[in-house]
């Protein structure tokens, strides 16, 4: 893992135009450069060369594979990744042959989708006439029993048929069932007539027949359902017989899509392909070695370094190690980081961990998001077409760092599903919250505020150094010393704590009066104050525009007086925004101690459920305030001192460059 | 005591503009009409709020149960979005649920006049019918087993519509169908829900009657067209026929045009008075097509053209409401608006891929 940015460098390469095809598939292989257009050359030269449209667009082959994800998506299977693309596989694709196959198969998957139709309409009105026998709404139904005397029962069954009615031999004798619908009744009775039907008058035998005929009706539904249920199946198979094909195709037009995008950053002469793009420097070497063996050697290749270009053009790479994802994706989901700087990660991974433990520090509840954590984990993976549900696969992948911090909390504060089964090893937050603590370092709630405002002070301090690291590395003096998140700002927020706990010490009574604390203030105001003035010196000497007197004067106190606001009003509110971690781990404890009060008012079975639903609303209710508070704390406090989030991302075209299965 | 409309709409206006905007940048619409098969179609639903739907053709291929999941997908917005509002605002979402429930039993009706009176059988269509409350207590299953008019009258003998439909008889229906019965389950729809206008706030009253204003001209002047001119009723039905509020209904041209006799109306001349624009539009169709086209032809395609223009206009006031004031009914009405917009459409777009229609002749249709 790097603690900075990767270094990266800018390859401009000029190969022959026959050589372009292995080029571009060794570079997809590499997949490690981030292309740029080639708009910085002199107009003249830009004037040589011309771009290529492709024979095929990358529209017409993104929208030939939606439509075979389509199709495998309708049989069931996993969409293909890229693992499934080898260059080595790469052909021209024939769309006219993709598009022919898909509408042969397409054609093929609609008379099975019709013959499934036509099974779920016996469905439902099978669906119908039983949930009338169920619901006791006879009234809806016309159950005879009775003999033709003309005609044969078949062809009788098939005319019912008609009607969704069903004939049934009875058992004995010659009798018939036949069971329909009574709005159809004008209908079926002179059916029944042309049949020459005789109603039986056996008060038995009917009422035997809601039964023989219920039976039929189940046998009925059961196949016309199972036959529905097959055509699931049928049209499944149907493209999973297919699957290797389409998948192949899926691959092809993946490939091609993929080399599309890379041609389009190429710039043609008549001979020759030019074309420029980003690599992290320590991967500099091995493109070198892949252009030059893919064109045979009939390539000129030429690199560049990032400190020679505007350090806001070039791509920021990070790299963290797999460990540290979660983590990395808050810190993508907040911004990218300037290039050169300080990379984040594992300061977030820290600073959110330790504030999330002292907001929910309990072994049990901890060890149940850690379970949870990894049950979700492994639901996906087993069904990864599952749709990501309110516990995401992000957040199935954060929960067991949150169950282990709070876990590692819990044993500090020796507390276990909200009981002290073990002595704490740093202090008991129950007891403290509930006003009995007479051992250990913390005894009261102002305690507890004094901790998380101490840590506060830290991940202040910690955003602080970063901030100065970041400026150091871009050798931006100025800011570097004299701004409010520089040297001075830090030496005055120093200050600042130094009074603050003064007065603290002093039982609020008053702020410390050593000489040297306004000194220091006024040298720093002071200082920050010129800070405008030499801001306005350096660029004018830099050749930047000249203005007059009088509004330098203005712009530089304006400049001053917003610092001041901020420093005075920015550093205390930041600090004092800790307390929230104390507040929240002391609503935790207080939940869980009125449900322990709870759960004592019961006894037995009732005094369980009550501390396990207790336990449970804790864990849900507090968790997410923990989670979301951590977040908060690290964005707006964190990130303020020291991320600028100003950074371009580094997005290398290769295999594994992402796509979207919708269109 | 009411809330204040900022804290009334705060939560639930906010919601719906989210949705609203995710709804405009979803090309869900598009990538539906490029498919090229139902199979094709569905998948473009798979990821979207819609995906209940393509769970209903993966289960039964059947394109009616994919229409019936849209639909209990469309009553379960407007319930989810009164949950969210409380006092006469809710109760206003919760009426705006009696269209579906009057086009429920207009189905049903249509279903048990197939069944009864025209002596189709009704099979298993009945079970796409929608048989859960909205809004009145109807006993849907008692209806679709009706044997008879008086009783499909009885059944809704404690709901609203039992005036309307006891005003018929079943000889009247077996003569003249079922369309002034429908006409007048509308009507009465619109008068519940101008009646239900008037029970919200000033501000309310003002944005939902406008919205309820331009519908009801739309099916005004539809109805003077269709009927009066194309149908040629007679004065006496056609009168029944409007929906008495708006400007169409009270506008002096349309009185002369209904009190004109058959052979001399003039929906143009009305037209011209009315809305100017839409008339250049109806002249240029008829001398484009004139001559080369039908006469019935030419009166579908002006038709769609007035429909076409009532509908930009539609348009025209929902983009007005979201850009008025935040806190009103208004949002709620835009965000319906589009939704039903939205929704009209995929059906639309599912029954022409599944009749294989092609994607420019869909396009066609639904312009």
């Amino acid at each position: 893992m790097n603690l900075f940015t990767r270094p990266m460098r800018l390859l401009t390469a000029v190969v022959l135009e026959q050589m372009s095809d292995a080029v571009v598939k060794s570079l997809l292989e590499m997949g490690v450069m981030d292309f740029v257009h080639i708009n910085k050359l002199e107009p003249q030269q830009m004037e040589k060369l011309s771009s290529r449209p492709s024979s095929v667009t990358r529209i017409a082959l993104e929208d030939m594979r939606h439509r075979v994800e389509a199709i495998l998506r309708q049989g069931q299977v996993s969409l293909p990744t890229s693992d499934v693309l080898d260059v080595k596989n790469m052909e021209k694709p024939d769309l006219d042959s993709y598009a022919s196959l898909l509408d042969a198969l397409g054609k093929k998957l609609l008379v099975l989708k019709e013959k499934q139709k036509e099974s779920n309409q016996q469905v439902l009105g099978f669906d119908e006439m039983h949930r009338y026998i169920d619901e006791d709404k006879g009234e809806y139904l016309d159950l005879r029993v009775g003999e033709i005397s003309h005609g044969t029962a078949e062809d009788l069954a098939s005319r019912l048929a008609t009607f969704g009615g069903i004939l049934e031999p009875y058992p004995d004798g010659n009798k018939y069932i036949s069971l329909t619908l009574r709005r159809d009744g004008s209908q079926v009775s002179p059916l029944l007539d042309k049949f020459g039907w005789t109603e039986s008058s056996d008060v038995t035998a009917q009422k035997r027949a809601v039964s023989i005929v219920t039976h039929r009706l189940e046998e009925e539904h059961r196949k016309a359902a199972v036959q529905r249920k097959e055509v699931e199946g049928e049209v499944n198979d149907l493209i999973r017989a297919e699957s290797s094909s389409l998948i192949a195709i899926w691959g092809n037009l993946r490939l091609n899509e993929l080399s599309d995008q890379i041609r389009s950053y190429f710039s043609y002469t008549r001979n020759t392909t030019l074309f420029s793009g980003w690599v992290p420097s320590d991967q500099a070497d091995e493109v070198t070695k892949a252009i030059f063996s893919s064109s045979e050697g009939q390539c000129v290749i030429e690199w560049t370094e990032a400190t020679q270009m505007p350090r806001e053009e070039v791509p920021v790479a990070v790299t963290s190690p797999k460990l540290l994802e979660p983590f990395q994706k808050m810190v993508n989901n907040y911004s990218t980081p300037e290039y050169g700087t300080v990379n984040p990660t594992i300061f977030v991974m820290i600073a959110y961990l330790v504030m999330f433990g002292l907001m929910f520090g309990d072994v049990g509840q901890g060890f149940v998001l850690l379970l949870v954590g990894f049950l979700t984990q492994l639901s996906y993976r087993k069904n990864p077409l599952k749709k990501d549900g309110m516990l995401s696969r992000n957040l199935s992948k954060l929960l067991p760092y949150l169950g282990v911090s709070s876990m590692v909390f819990g044993v500090l504060y020796g507390s276990y599903f909200g009981f002290a089964l073990f002595p704490a090893l740093w202090f008991n937050l129950d007891a403290v919250v509930a006003g009995n603590a007479t051992t250990g370092p913390v005894r009261d709630v102002y305690g507890i505020l004094g901790i998380t405002i101490k840590f506060g002070i830290i991940v202040i301090y910690t955003g602080l150094v970063l901030n100065w690291i970041n400026l150091f590395r871009k050798k931006a003096w100025l800011k570097m010393t004299l701004d409010k998140n520089g040297i001075v700002g830090g030496i005055l927020f120093a200050t600042g704590l130094y009074m603050g706990f003064g007065f603290v010490g002093s039982n609020y009574k008053e702020f410390p009066s050593d000489p040297w604390i306004p000194i220091v203030l006024g040298v720093t105001i002071l200082l920050l104050f010129l800070r405008g003035f030499l801001d306005y010196y350096l660029s004018v000497k830099e050749g930047g525009q000249r203005e007059s007197a009088g509004k330098v004067i203005m712009d530089s106190t304006m400049e001053w007086l917003v610092d001041m606001l901020e420093i005075f009003g920015g550093y205390l509110s930041n600090t004092l925004s800790f307390m929230r971690v104390a507040g929240l781990g002391i609503a935790h404890a207080a939940l869980m101690e009125s449900f322990k009060e709870l759960s004592s008012l019961s006894s037995g079975v009732g005094a369980i459920a009550i501390l396990v639903l207790g336990n449970a609303l804790v864990i849900v209710l507090e968790g997410l305030s923990s989670g979301i508070q951590s977040l908060r704390l690290n964005y707006y406090e964190f990130f303020s001192r020291y991320f600028t989030g100003k950074g371009v991302a580094y997005e290398p075209v290769g295999l594994k460059t992402s796509f979207s299965a919708q269109k | 005591m009411s809330k204040n409309p900022t804290s009334l709409y705060g939560f639930i206006n906010a919601k719906l503009r989210a949705r609203i905007g995710l709804m405009r940048e979803s090309h869900i619409i598009e990538d539906l009409l490029k498919a090229k098969s139902v199979v094709e179609a569905v998948a473009v639903l798979r990821d979207s709020a819609h995906s209940s739907v393509a769970t209903a053709y993966d289960r039964t291929g059947d394109i009616q149960q994919m229409e019936l999941a849209l639909l209990y997908n469309e009553v379960e917005m407007y319930q989810e979005v009164a949950k969210f509002l409380e006092g006469k605002p809710a109760d206003f979402v919760r009426n705006l649920l009696g269209k579906i429930e009057v086009d429920n039993l207009k189905n049903i009706i249509r279903l048990w006049y197939g069944s009864i009176i025209r002596r189709r059988p009704m099979r298993f269509r009945s079970e796409y019918l929608f048989k859960e409350k909205l809004l009145n207590e109807i006993d849907w299953t008692a209806l679709v087993n009706a044997t008879s008019w008086e009783e499909v009258c009885q059944t809704l003998r404690n709901t609203p519509y039992s005036e309307v439909v006891n005003a018929f008889t079943e000889q009247q229906l077996d003569d003249e169908g079922l369309f002034v019965l429908e006409n007048k389950l509308d009507q009465q729809w619109y008068a519940q829900m101008m009646v239900s206008t008037e029970r919200l706030s000033a501000q309310d009253k003002g944005v939902a009657q406008s919205v309820f204003l331009v519908d009801i001209d739309l099916k005004n002047l539809l109805m003077m067209v269709r009927y009066g001119w194309y149908h040629k009723m007679d004065k006496e039905k056609l009168e029944t026929l409007f929906l008495p509020w708006g400007k169409v209904y009270k506008h002096k041209s349309v009185l002369n045009f209904v009190q004109s006799p058959v052979q001399e109306r003039d929906p143009f001349a009305v037209i011209e008075q009315l809305y100017p624009g839409l008339n250049d539009a109806l002249k240029q169709i008829s001398e484009e097509k004139r001559g080369s086209i039908h006469q019935d032809e030419l009166m579908a395609l002006q038709n769609l053209r007035i429909e076409a223009y009532l509908h930009e206009r539609r348009k025209a006031v929902y983009r007005k409401l979201l850009a008025s004031d935040p806190f009103t009914i208004g949002v709620s009405l835009a965000y319906f608006f589009l939704y039903k917009e939205e929704d009209t459409m995929i059906k639309a777009i599912l029954n022409g891929k599944y009749y294989g229609y092609e994607e420019d002749y869909i396009r066609g249709v639904l312009a």
